[in-house]
């Protein structure tokens, strides 16, 4: 209730209003345009923020989130190219009702179901991230240590095919964030005699450069031309019996989209396709699925606009970034000094207030913006590629220049992205990079400062309960996830061996 | 022999290894905790050569394994496939932006971004010379109204300075 009220507060000042609209807007347009993920779309924003005050700054880019998520599925249903990895699934069902002449229905329930995500996913997040508030003053060193190796922990599931890459991603970022002053002496490291080194790399310049300007560098290399969108169609919410068919599988999306949320390193595109399977195996028409069903479309876009709200209740309760885009938004805290974890709501409050009001007028907003911005989207789908990424590559130089006039920051910024291509090119994953490189200084500074206060005796990290308890949490889940890839493996082997048998 | 673990493994050594060389240097003081500035970048460096090893293993492995299993040279042709022409093109995009970092505080920000937008658009391939220019132009205005006059950022006037610009 204290909650409630506190947010309510927030939703008639301006500046959260206009943050989330213009992110709304931001993040419906980035969504829209095919390669242009919701993390650069958001990552492009970064810079901006500086100037911003931090409520508004984290409203912006957490809008952006949610405005990208329903923009991918316009060139998913238009022209079979999802806008964004969570709008694969709608591809399936959105691009036949597209060939049936109802592309206008299918933007219709895809964004009345986003929204109806968004609405739920608050709620979740609401619910779920208060709690952790009050342990919060618990909070010593020692158990601030085992947080950041509980978020280091989360590696384990975002490596992809491959673990040691994830890894070697991981020590990447940790290596990265020991430039600079030390922690706990101040002495300098690593700096070779720069004074622009001294206060170490911020992580939106790495960021910035690790996503958006990598993709450019990749995306530099492919020629000809796109396909277009010839159509023209407006958007058309369901009727009544049609809207009442769709419950079952937009509570599905939303029941999906809050387990997968909440989890680290599961993210919208796996929430999206288990809720399309669901939908169809609880579906009273599964035969249309694959052929322009309506549920289709509203199971996965419920779910990814649920994981856009519950894939912040581990960023704001432990700081712990489960995807690209929730990394790009610890960016945007650390940017104005806030740490997300136990101590943010003692310590900015206001800020995540502002942020749930930011985030239910987004969710609103998101209905209107995207019917005014279907034209939009649609001359942006059609621009050449050659004009998109000029611009996109001005737009990235001058905002990292604009942080603080400096030409090294660039310098910083394009190595990041001769990094982040040739990760890209080895496939090497990015999120353990991130996570070493905001995870570093905080890892770092309390193991030491937790030894000195034990005159080097490790047994304090058992010692403190809530360190303890974290610390078990990341050995559970390395151990799950390391159990769960070998399973995999086992199971891969024997179905294997008995396809040879069964050929022999 | 050169798949993408291979290669991604002998790099991670060699910059945990550069890493490991810089870290070792670090120097100690008195006033140091035990652990001193350059304990955990220790760590760090030789987890990341430890890692770049077991990768490199993996890349042999493998390697051996699809070669014993019949697709001798098939894999590694199919695995690099038009790399070489990604890095050329990447390496010619990242030219322009080495470029403009070396010209922006000389020729300011106006005319810098509006060169910069022109030569990125020719150079992925952008036709229309005429539809160039008219882009590159308006863009750069569009880009200088929005940092320099709605967000105040001071962006640098170089040539233009006498105009205010």
């Amino acid at each position: 209730m204290e909650t409630l009220t506190h947010t309510a507060a927030f939703l008639l000042d301006w500046h959260v209003i206009l943050a989330a609209l213009i992110g709304v807007t931001w993040g419906i347009m980035g969504g829209a345009l095919p390669g242009i993920s919701p993390s650069i779309t958001m990552a492009l924003l970064l810079p901006f923020t500086y100037t911003l005050d931090p409520t508004s700054a984290i409203v912006l880019l957490a809008s952006t989130y949610i405005g990208a998520e329903y923009g991918g599925s316009v060139p998913a249903i238009l022209i079979r190219t999802p806008g964004t990895n969570a709008a694969a699934a709608t591809v399936i069902d959105g691009y036949e009702m597209n060939r049936q002449g109802k592309a206008g229905l299918a933007l219709g329930i895809s964004l009345y179901s986003g929204v109806i995500g968004s609405l739920f996913g608050l709620a979740m997040l609401m619910t779920l991230s208060g709690p952790l508030a009050q342990v919060a003053l618990a909070f010593t060193p020692m158990a601030y240590f085992a947080l950041g190796v509980l978020g280091l922990s989360v590696i384990a599931t975002l490596s992809g095919e491959n673990l040691v890459k994830g890894l070697i991603a991981a020590i990447l970022g940790l290596i990265i964030a020991t430039i600079g002053s030390d922690p706990v002496t101040g002495g300098t490291r690593f700096t070779f005699g720069s004074p622009e080194l001294l206060g170490g790399i911020e992580p939106v310049m790495i960021m910035v450069g690790l996503f958006a300007m990598s993709e450019l560098l990749v995306q530099a290399g492919k020629r000809g031309q796109d396909e277009r969108v010839t159509s023209r169609p407006r958007i058309q919410f369901p009727d009544w019996p049609l809207a009442k068919r769709l419950i079952p599988a937009q509570l599905i999306g939303n029941g999906i989209g809050t387990v997968e949320g909440v989890m680290p390193g599961a993210g919208g595109t796996i929430a999206s396709f288990m809720s399309y399977n669901e939908a169809r195996r609880w579906s009273r028409y599964p035969e249309e699925f694959g052929k322009g069903s309506p549920e289709g479309i509203a199971a996965p876009e419920t779910a990814n606009n649920t994981v856009a709200e519950t894939a912040l209740v581990p960023l704001l309760s432990f700081g712990i970034p489960g995807s690209n885009s929730t990394a790009i938004l610890l960016g945007g805290f650390l940017i104005h000094g806030i740490v997300p974890g136990p101590m943010l709501f003692q310590k900015s409050g206001e800020v995540v207030y502002g942020l749930y009001a930011g985030l239910f007028t987004a969710a609103i907003g998101q209905l209107f913006i995207g019917m005014a911005m279907l034209p939009v989207c649609i001359w942006l789908v059609n621009r050449p590629r050659p004009y998109l990424n000029a611009f996109i590559f001005a737009l990235i130089l001058s905002g990292i220049y604009s942080i603080h006039s400096e030409a090294f920051d660039l310098g910083i910024m394009i190595a990041a992205g001769v990094l982040g291509f040739f990760m890209r090119m080895l496939r090497f994953p990015f999120l353990p990079t991130v996570l070493g490189l905001v995870l570093g200084y905080l890892v770092e500074s309390n193991l030491r400062r937790s030894l000195v206060l034990s005159g080097d005796d490790w047994m304090i990290f058992v010692d403190d309960r809530i360190s303890l308890g974290l610390l078990i949490l990341s050995f559970l889940f390395i151990g799950g996830s390391i159990a769960k890839r070998a399973y995999g493996v086992l199971r891969h082997r024997s179905s294997s061996t008995f396809a040879e048998n069964a050929e022999s | 022999m050169l798949t993408r673990d291979f290669v991604g493994g002998v790099a991670s050594i060699a910059i945990g290894a550069v890493y490991l060389i810089f870290s070792y240097q670090l120097r100690t003081s008195a006033l140091d905790d035990s652990m001193g500035p350059g304990g955990l970048p220790r760590v760090y460096g030789w987890l990341l050569v430890g890692l770049g090893a077991i990768l490199t293993t993996q890349g042999i492995v493998s390697r051996r394994l699809a070669v014993a299993g019949g697709e001798k040279g098939t894999g590694e042709k199919g695995e690099w496939d038009g790399q070489g022409r990604k890095l050329l093109f990447a390496a010619g995009l990242l030219a322009i932006g080495v470029g403009y970092i070396f010209v922006v505080e000389t020729l300011g920000y106006l005319l810098s971004v509006a060169v910069l937008l022109l030569v990125t658009a020719l150079y992925l391939g952008a036709g229309n010379k005429a539809r160039v220019l008219a882009v590159a132009t308006l863009g750069a205005v569009f880009l200088w109204v929005m940092f320099v006059i709605v967000l105040g950022v001071r962006m640098p006037s170089g040539l233009l300075a006498s105009l205010g610009l």
